[in-house]
């Protein structure tokens, strides 16, 4: 079983040899493919950490417009951290609201000259843990607020939320429909460019089984070339998909004013990598098996 | 060796490529299969290899039967028959001695073992000096012997040839016919489909003669050396 393995290796290695073009292209389809799948996966991860960013914002806050004692407000801030939605919960006096208002109008705060610092209300602001960044997180959060009497208003940016979400929705689609469309597409060509190597050396696979190979023993060393070409193209699909997101998409991407929020844009993480390559390797198999269904009958 | 029972193949419908054949060949005979263009001497070899089966009838090969046997046997049937084939299926991009040593690569044997065994085949076809070229560089005939180097280097139960001889001269027919009389010796039966009667007369043995896919003669060299008139 060992031998004929390393068998099978040689001769697939003897075979690439042989055709180096066919080979180089298997490889190089797979390559291509998969560079332009890594490309688009960077976009897509890009724009996933960004909308995960954005949604760091969302958060409800509740006004009140009696401001509350001290202790009834250690109570209620511990009651609502005990919440299963809630991150954090910090609370804003009115003299810090006024101060932040101020601070905000910079040059124009002397038009708040001679008002008092009670013009705006004491409000608690409320941080929701990730899963819950969401309008019915907010909402079911807004549900076990009102039970409070002494919580007059709440606020989580209803409409700007809900653009975020289709917004969002529609994302997760075009990416979903997009990376299953260039997956396919990917396997296609490939296995029509294994389909062709096999197809040059079809008289090969008939000798072969007609002077007694089995039907594994003629496939393995070409599902064995299938899968090195596979990897070797993920390979350099990362390869190029890196040198690519060094040269433009790095500087490139930043230059949009719609990702200017992000502290940075990232490349594959390690992960995405292996699996990348690994969908090489599997491309190559797989690719290489629907072909020589077609050429190898005893 | 081969016993064949009343085999019926047909490749299209409401025309018989052969019509209930019957034929026994013991082993260590030596038959030729004749008859004109399109009688059916490649399909019955074909069944006998397994690459076409047959539509009704048996076929023992060796004591199996061929045509029960599951298509994963096939392969182990393949590896003690040698095949010579019409159109001798050489690999052009291999060198005459990886074309000699494929089936026993396939066999999985040590590489000493192939090395031996494949200068043996070659120098008996008398080609073991041309092992580095490949066959499209070598004349017709010496692709022949190429051809039957690699089914005679599995030392094959069965050696089975199909139209040997076809567009060779009579020098070249003359050594080949001589290399299947000298596998027949080492103890191979011989099985050749030929429509060369020059070959038949002059290497008299038996003969199996077909005509649109009826068996329609089998007679032993002693009947048939006989002077007619
Ligand atoms: N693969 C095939 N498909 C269809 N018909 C075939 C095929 N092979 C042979 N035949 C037909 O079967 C008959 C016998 O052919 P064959 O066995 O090749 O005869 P021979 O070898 O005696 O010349 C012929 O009529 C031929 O046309
Ligand atoms: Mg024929």
């Amino acid at each position: 079983m060992f031998g004929s393995l390393i068998y099978a290796a040689r001769r697939s290695v003897r075979n690439m040899r042989q055709s180096p073009f066919l080979c180089g292209a298997a490889v190089g389809t797979v390559a291509v493919s998969l560079s332009i799948l890594a490309l688009f996966a960077i976009l897509a991860l890009n724009v996933q950490e960004l909308t995960r960013h954005w949604s760091e914002e969302i958060q409800v806050t509740v006004y009140m417009d009696v401001p509350p004692q001290e202790e009834a407000l250690g109570e209620w801030i511990e009651k609502i951290e005990g919440y299963p939605e809630v991150e954090k919960v910090s609370y804003v006096s009115r003299g810090e609201a006024f101060d932040r208002f101020r601070e905000r109008l910079s040059e124009d705060a002397d038009l708040l000259e001679g008002l008092e610092p009670d013009i705006l209300p004491a409000s608690l602001g409320i941080g929701l843990k990730e899963n819950f960044r969401n309008r019915a997180g907010a909402e079911t959060l807004i549900e076990k607020l009102r039970e409070n009497p002494s919580f007059s208003d709440f606020r989580y940016g209803q409409e700007w939320l809900e653009r975020f979400e289709t917004f969002a929705d529609m994302l997760q689609m075009i990416v979903t429909v997009l990376g299953g469309f260039l997956l396919f597409a990917t396997l296609f060509i490939v296995s029509n460019t294994i389909k062709l190597t096999l197809y040059a050396r079809r008289e090969e696979l008939e000798v072969m089984a007609l002077v007694g190979g089995t039907p594994l023993f003629i496939k393995t060393p070409f599902l064995l070339e299938g899968a090195l070409q596979g990897t070797l193209g993920g390979l350099m699909a990362l390869a190029g998909a890196f040198v690519f997101f060094e040269l433009f998409l790095l500087e490139g991407l930043a230059a949009l004013p719609f990702f200017s929020g992000l502290y940075g844009i990232i490349f594959l993480p390690g992960s995405h990598q292996l699996l990348l390559v690994l969908s090489g390797t599997t491309l190559g198999l797989f690719g290489s098996f629907i072909s020589l269904r077609k050429f190898v009958r005893i | 060796m081969i016993q064949i029972y009343n085999v019926f193949k047909s490749y299209q419908k409401d025309s018989a490529a052969l019509e209930g054949i019957s034929v026994k060949i013991p082993k260590g005979d030596f038959v030729y299969i004749t008859g004109p263009s399109g009688a059916g001497k490649s399909t019955l070899l074909k069944l006998l290899y397994g690459a076409e089966k047959p539509n009704r009838g048996q076929i023992l090969v060796n004591g199996q039967n061929i045509t029960r046997m599951r298509s994963a046997r096939i392969p182990i049937l393949r590896r003690c028959l040698g095949i010579v084939f019409q159109d001798f299926k050489l690999l052009t991009r291999r060198t005459v001695f990886e074309n000699v040593s494929f089936p026993l690569e396939i066999q999985g044997r040590k590489r000493y073992e192939i090395s031996k065994k494949v200068y043996q085949a070659l120098k008996t076809v008398g080609l073991e000096h041309k092992l580095n070229r490949r066959p499209l560089e070598l004349s017709g005939g010496e692709q022949q012997r190429v051809a039957i180097a690699r089914a005679l280097v599995v030392e094959p139960l069965v050696l089975i040839a199909d139209e040997p001889t076809g567009n060779l001269d009579p020098q070249v027919t003359l050594e080949i016919m001589e290399l299947f009389k000298g596998a027949n010796a080492r103890g191979s039966t011989v099985l050749i489909a030929t429509h060369d009667r020059e070959m038949i007369r002059r290497f008299p043995r038996r003969v199996i003669s077909l005509d649109g896919g009826r068996l329609v003669g089998d007679r032993t060299p002693e009947t048939f050396s006989v002077p007619r008139g």
